[in-house]
């Protein structure tokens, strides 16, 4: 592209996020592009993080201005990042590789000081122990974000319809039996739904697929939204398994049904499979959230500070238990932390069987033809409704 | 007095130019982008690529025109629905109920202050097995019944309860806009109470009439809680497919053609309609 | 007249509306023919009457007959009867023609045989041809009149009924479209019965006239009966600028004990003590002499008012105002606040209980 073509895309580029800017603006307030950012704090991330209980000491202990606007999936947020709201957010908490394999590359997010924040990493659980894979870039060099809550998530059922041992021995084959027609509901969450498509075909979704795998796929994706009772959010979901309206519901796991635990629906479980397709013949799929500083060219000198404060071993309790969804929590593994969670707390993370269940599964990763995948079981869901 | 005046047309426009920047920014410059997307390539996030109609084609080559008719469909139902069933309130808040009017209009436009999603999940509370309704049956009667969420008649009671108001109160005006003796005057002449009712109310009810149409219209097509909530996605609306595109698909150029292409329906749609009926001669004609 | 068969009779019609009862126990007999005006103020209950004769409203107690049958139940669209109602009530969506032709449409006439009818009634409305397609709110508020008179005799009623039609027009067409509908009443040969509150209007067009009071029917007569006999001080007020003074009966003279004035009276109603003098103002003449009339008054000249042909004066006895009148060729000349002599013949004047 010639100079003049350059610059007019620069311009563009320019104009949407001035756009965007202005859209965010009724959020966020309108700000000058060079204002002094040391009193404000800007964090687009998963409900949590968002809650008064995780803000407001820490807005008390240095008198800033924090804002938090939480989203459900990982795209919406990078895309926001995308179209030019990398001037506006300081912090952005989204599932292990978008990190790593997308933000990390398209160059949203900026490297931590390594020495001052590697050594919380050693107060995690063993799993988490330093060099931690999906708190690093490719090259093992920069520290690129914070890792805290995290859990296994394959599917929930209700342990009163079918138990524990026969849901993890059955594993994915409950959605291959045509007699759980109508039994189950599926949680709209589309990605991880690719991902547990591809585990009922019987193979890895975190590989590029061969055309017979993508026929097998397309034949599970219309067979399983065909058979399915409802498509709705996790409330939802968790309500009707309540009701007995259905027994078990796909893509699911301790962040999904932990608000039904809590309210002492425990027989309402995060089940994950004994065995499955995935690498190492592990049946089940986790996720860990990471915590990255924004690439903003302005960005607040508060965000590695927010970083630090919810390493605390009292603010991760309250992170694991804030408003939403209840998850375990990677600070576990300081045993100043794991003694502020009381039994009833660790029953409703499932903490009894957390340590094998993150064993059985492999962490969420990138679909290389996820798109693919993504338009095929879209086009399943419309097929379905009749059209 | 002369060069005051020029100076007053003068400075009409000026003043004018911060809402018209404003509108520019706010209105025009989001639809744009969203037009020119929707000539991208798939899945781009660049609005400087070389255009082509790909995503149009991908529309109806693929199955997203089938949300595009279960939209055009459920909206066309509702509406229908909607017409029947407010025209006898409209007629009795307008005629009927005198003072009590008041009272129900107002209990019509308290649910508007609740968010709809509340108002939904209400509904799937009201539906669900062992809800209310179903439970009620159940430990009363012992009548055991099938919970009837997730299905289109869900759906499309959904949408008639949210968009009641919207066509109601547009419908209302309309009916109280029809003078008493006008309608008395078509009875003394000899016409039955359905004579009456096609010959006068009808023609002189429908500016408010056409406006809750156009309006329920409008919004209905673009519903989605209602499929989402109550539907359980049994039915995917246009607009639930629009935004699978902007987020789990992340491909912008194909939601944008959606969009436009939804706009471009509505937008024709209305025009046909007000091109029928000419709103400004109706509401004129007193 | 009296030879006329009766159309319409009303049997104690009362109509009440909660507690309010807006027509007492009314009893009236029309005839075939007849122009028929009911007079009152508003809230006198004619509109409500009205509207009971035409089927909009039922009565709650007592019977209407058409023509010798009971129509209490019947409702407006199966009458032989037609309203014009005070707003008009055209169709502003349709055409002069189509809000004539309606009630033929209705009736599933024939459209070309509606046209031909519609296009007679016009011409015989002084409506041009030209206006059949013309919005009807595109019309003046005579032309107006004359298409909701169309669309009424288009109907071809028995009965037509007029609900103060001429109410929002101006004076001068007024009077006009008043001898228009009289001649239309003629031509025609239908009964009409109208509703106003100006007896002037109704003295111009109707055969009789009946005088309505909240809700009663206080006096039904020929014009000429309510002009020079009306039963009640009402009535007499109602007809317009009018002399009234209480009197009592004392040894066959009236006695005035406000003006301290004896007065020889006209024919005494029957078990008359007490009651009220009118004397109308043509017949209270500003005198040269005081025998020129056998009751005379002294007073004061406090204005005048030329009315074309005759003059009235504002004369002033003690408190009370008198209005009298003078041919104009008689017109005093330079007398305001001079004292004046104003008199009557007994046999112009009227007595009237309260």
């Amino acid at each position: 592209m010639n100079k003049f073509g350059q610059s007019r895309r620069n311009f563009m580029q320019q104009s949407t996020a001035m756009a965007a800017a202005f859209a965010a603006g009724g959020t966020l307030g309108i700000r000058s592009a060079f204002a002094d950012r040391s009193k404000e704090l800007n964090i687009l991330c998963w409900e949590g993080y968002n809650s008064a209980q995780v803000l407001d000491p820490f807005r008390q202990q240095t008198g800033a201005t924090v804002k938090a606007e939480s989203l459900t999936n990982d795209p919406t947020m990078i895309n926001r990042l995308r179209a030019g709201e990398i001037n506006v957010w300081d912090l952005i908490n989204v599932n292990n590789p978008w990190a790593r394999k997308i933000m990390w590359p398209e160059k949203l997010i900026k490297p931590l000081d390594r020495a001052k924040m590697e050594p919380y990493f050693e107060k995690m659980l063993p799993a988490f122990k330093p060099p931690y894979q999906w708190s690093l870039d490719d090259s093992g060099k920069d520290l690129i974000g914070m890792a805290q809550r995290f859990g296994p998530y394959s599917f929930v059922v209700n342990t009163d319809k079918i138990s524990r041992a026969s849901a993890e021995d059955q594993g994915w084959d409950l959605w291959n039996d045509d007699a759980n027609a109508g039994k189950y509901g599926v949680q709209e969450s589309d990605d991880w739904n690719v991902f547990d498509l591809c585990c009922i075909s019987g193979f890895d979704p975190f590989k590029e697929h061969t055309d017979e795998e993508v026929a097998r796929y397309t034949a599970t994706a219309k067979k399983v939204f065909k058979n399915a009772k409802v498509v709705g959010d996790l409330a939802t979901m968790n309500q009707l398994l309540v009701s007995g309206d259905i027994d078990f519901y796909l893509t699911g796991g301790t962040y999904s049904c932990s608000p039904a635990r809590a309210d002492g629906a425990l027989n309402i479980r995060a089940i994950t499979p004994n065995k499955g397709p995935l690498a190492g013949g592990k049946g089940g799929i986790s996720w860990i959230e990471i915590t990255s500083v924004v690439n903003n060219p302005d960005v607040s000198p508060l965000a590695e500070q927010f970083l630090e404060y919810v390493q605390d071993p009292e603010m991760s309790h309250t992170v694991a238990f804030a408003e939403g969804t209840f998850n375990p929590v990677a600070q576990m593994g300081n045993p100043d932390c794991f003694k502020l969670f009381t039994a009833e707390e660790l029953d409703i993370i499932q903490w009894d069987s957390l340590e094998e269940e993150m064993a059985r599964s492999v962490e969420y990763d990138i679909v290389p033809d996820y798109d693919r995948l993504l338009d095929i079981m879209t086009a399943a869901k419309r097929e379905v409704s009749g059209g | 007095m002369a060069d005051l005046g020029r100076q007053r047309a003068r400075q009409g426009p000026l003043n004018a130019v911060p809402v018209a920047i404003f509108l520019l920014i706010g209105f025009a410059a989001p639809l744009l982008g969203v037009i020119i997307f929707s000539f991208m390539p798939e899945r781009t996030f660049s609005l400087w690529q070389a255009p082509g109609l790909g995503n149009y084609a991908t529309i109806f080559t693929g199955t997203s025109y089938l949300s595009l008719l279960w939209s055009l469909g459920l909206a066309a139902v509702t509406v229908c629905l909607l017409a029947v069933i407010c025209y006898p309130i409209a007629y009795g808040l307008a005629r009927v109920f005198g003072r009590w009017s008041t009272l129900l209009t107002l209990l019509f436009t308290i649910p508007l202050f609740v968010s709809e999603n509340v108002r939904l999940y209400g509904w799937i509370l009201f539906f669900i097995k062992n809800g209310v309704m179903l439970g009620t049956l159940k430990s009363l009667f012992g009548i055991e019944m099938e919970s009837w969420l997730f299905t289109e008649g869900m759906i499309v009671l959904g949408m008639v309860y949210v968009y009641l108001p919207f066509m109601l109160f547009p419908m209302t005006l309309g009916v109280s806009m029809v003078p008493q003796e006008t309608r008395d005057a078509a009875f003394d002449l000899g016409a039955s109470k359905w004579q009456v009712f096609r010959e006068v109310d009808l023609p002189l009810a429908m500016p408010g009439i056409m406006i809750g149409f156009l309006l329920s219209f409008v919004l209905a097509v673009g519903a989605l809680v209602e499929a989402k909530v109550l539907g359980g996605q049994r039915v995917i609306p246009i607009v639930h497919d629009i935004e699978l595109a902007f987020t789990y698909a992340q491909n912008w150029p194909l939601g944008s053609a959606m969009a436009v292409l939804l706009m471009v329906v509505v937008a024709t749609f209305v025009l046909l309609v007000l091109r029928r009926f000419d709103l400004d001669t109706i509401l004129g004609r007193r | 007249m009296t030879t006329r068969s009766p159309v319409l009779e009303l049997r104690g019609i009362t109509k009440t509306f909660g507690t309010f009862t807006a027509v007492h126990g009314i009893d009236l007999t029309i005839a075939e023919g007849e122009f028929f005006t009911i007079v009152g103020p508003s809230g006198s209950g004619k509109t409500t009457m009205l509207r009971m004769l035409a089927g909009l409203e039922s009565p709650s107690a007592g019977d209407i007959l058409l023509r010798g049958q009971r129509v209490n139940d019947l409702p407006a669209n199966k009458r032989p009867t037609c309203m014009v109602f005070q707003s008009l009530a055209l169709f502003p969506h349709r055409t002069v023609g189509q809000n004539i032709e309606f009630p033929l449409k209705i009736r599933d006439v024939p459209a070309a045989e509606r046209k031909a009818r519609a296009l007679q009634l016009m011409a015989q409305l002084r409506l041009p041809e030209s206006y059949y397609g013309k919005n009807v709110t595109k019309c003046s508020g005579g032309e107006r009149q004359r298409v909701a008179l169309a669309r009424a005799l288009a109907y071809n009623p028995d009965i037509l009924f007029f609900d103060e039609p001429l109410s929002a027009i101006d004076y001068k067409l007024r009077k006009t479209l008043e001898k228009e509908l009289k001649d239309i009443h003629r031509e025609t040969g239908k009964t009409f019965v109208y509703i106003t509150h100006s007896l002037e209007e109704a003295m111009v067009m109707s055969d009789r006239i009946g005088v309505m009071r909240l809700g009663h029917m206080v006096q039904v007569g020929t014009p000429n009966e309510i002009y020079t006999a009306p039963n009640s001080k009402f009535v007499s007020e109602f007809i317009g600028d009018v002399n009234i003074m209480p009197v009592r009966l004392n040894g066959g003279r009236l006695v005035s004990d406000e003006l301290g004035a004896e007065f020889l009276p006209p024919a005494v109603p029957t078990g008359f003590s007490n009651g009220h003098l009118v004397v109308r103002p043509e017949s209270l003449r500003v005198l040269d002499r005081r025998d020129e009339a056998e009751n005379v008054l002294t007073g004061t000249l406090y204005n005048e008012y030329a009315l074309g042909s005759r003059i009235q004066y504002q004369v002033r006895v003690g408190e009370r105002v008198f209005i009298a009148e003078r041919l104009r060729q008689q017109a005093l000349t330079g007398r305001l606040d001079t004292e004046v002599l104003v008199g009557w013949n007994a046999r112009d004047s009227i007595l009237v209980s309260d």
